[in-house]
């Protein structure tokens, strides 16, 4: 288990240009990194493009990653997050759509049940112990939040997907966001 | 453009969240690149919803991934040909020729493997049909895929103020299951919801009602179309 004070120091050597500690920083990384595109684009090949463009930009902006703001896999994974949303909708989806999994990450995806994502926020919810204070959000408005975060949806998809009006899918995710900053901040977890 | 720190908060959430979208998606990354205030929201939000993403679960990538990252920064990788030199094959002159041999091929096999990939069929294929038996609705997703890809085959009539409701029926005759909002003609993506494996493991039908509104939990009237979900690979 590579700590998040091991990660910052690798992060710290890629940024003079050391490959062996941009080694480690991937090994220690990818798998995580992977779950959170593959969940986002659907497809092994597309969320392995995602990544190689995403390491490609670390060793390239290790220098940016500021300690003082974010742990170093809050940062990755932000990273991350922008490009597998970025060529989602890019129409690169539309081009690939045919692109099939791999049996292995099948089998993978398929041992995971618990990796819907409603089930992703309550166990983040719970490592972050702010389970209780979000309590007062409605199953509607977490699974809005869920969606949009684990899956890249949008407000249009997320009143799609759960069969609202868009102004309502909408609300449902500030509503959600507001609560989920509030219990951060009463949690003392704000910053790192 | 002037904004207030409220302003600047709310796109710079909805920007890390994902929901900011389109022109204003961009707009709101230059706006973070030139004035601070905009950069100091943006990593407030990024460092709240990154926490989020801590515990998802782990899916290895495959070891090509490293070798891409390692080529695209560094030039081409030198691992291809170790298995050889385990093997005994070759040395001197003729070895580095089938090295090198092997450096040139490696791009080009795994670009025919990704045309190979991408023209692979869909995994899952409903076809529904009208009550007179003609093919009307053609539903197909990958097998990991979260959209379902619909296709008219002919129109079908959906009175004004209602909606086309697609369900999955269970194998076991469990209670039929949303999947989403089929159009009158023409194509759609639905956006499952869940990966296309799990939202049709154990469905063997499909059926499209027409209801009055949308959002029903199950099907308030008859079915008009329906036919067979199979898994084709």
């Amino acid at each position: 288990m590579t700590t998040s004070a091991d990660l910052a120091a690798l992060l710290a050597r890629v940024a003079l240009g050391d490959r062996a500690a941009f080694e480690r920083l991937y090994r220690a990384t990818c798998g995580h990194l992977m779950g959170v595109a593959l969940r986002i684009v659907g497809s092994t090949a597309w969320a392995e493009e995602v990544l190689q463009d995403a390491y490609v930009g670390v060793w390239h902006g290790a220098g940016s990653y500021d300690a003082s703001v974010a742990t170093p896999m809050t940062w990755l994974i932000n990273v991350v997050r922008n490009k597998a949303i970025d060529a989602w909708r890019s129409g690169r989806s539309q081009r690939n759509a045919t692109v099939a999994l791999d049996d292995d990450a099948h089998a993978v995806m398929a041992e995971a049940p618990d990796s819907e994502p409603q089930q992703l926020l309550e166990r983040s919810l719970q490592s972050l112990s702010i389970t209780s204070c979000m309590a007062s959000l409605t199953p509607m408005q977490r699974q809005a939040l869920a969606l949009a975060y684990y899956r890249g949806l949008v407000h249009s998809e997320i009143a799609e997907v759960l069969g609202a009006p868009l102004g309502t899918a909408k609300a449902w995710v500030r509503r959600g966001l507001d609560k989920l900053k509030e219990c951060l901040l009463a949690a003392g977890i704000e910053s790192c | 453009m002037k904004m207030t720190p409220e302003l600047l908060d709310h796109l710079a959430r909805e920007y890390v969240l994902g929901t900011l979208q389109g022109g204003a998606r961009r707009r709101f990354a230059t706006l973070a690149r030139q004035q601070p205030a905009a950069a100091q929201a943006l990593q407030a939000w990024g460092a709240r919803l990154g926490r989020l993403g801590e515990t998802a679960p782990a899916v290895q990538p495959s070891p090509q991934l490293w070798r891409g990252v390692e080529q695209r920064l560094f030039g081409a990788p030198a691992k291809p040909v170790r298995w050889w030199q385990r093997a005994g094959f070759g040395f001197g002159g003729a070895f580095a020729g089938a090295a090198l041999c092997a450096l040139l091929l490696l791009p080009r096999i795994e670009q025919q493997k990704m045309i190979d990939e991408e023209s692979l069929p869909a995994s899952y294929v409903g076809l529904l049909s009208d009550a007179a038996g003609k093919p009307t609705v053609l539903a197909s997703a990958t097998r990991q895929g979260h959209r379902l890809a619909v296709k008219l085959l002919q129109p079908v009539a959906i009175p004004s103020g209602q909606v086309a409701q697609l369900w999955a029926l269970p194998d076991d005759g469990g209670a039929p299951r949303l999947v989403g909002y089929v159009p009158g003609s023409g194509k759609a993506q639905l956006i499952l919801a869940g990966r296309a494996d799990a939202v049709f493991a154990k469905v063997s039908r499909l059926a499209v009602s027409i209801e009055p509104a949308p959002g029903g939990d199950a099907p308030a009237h008859p079915y008009v179309l329906s036919g067979a979900c199979v898994k084709l690979w």
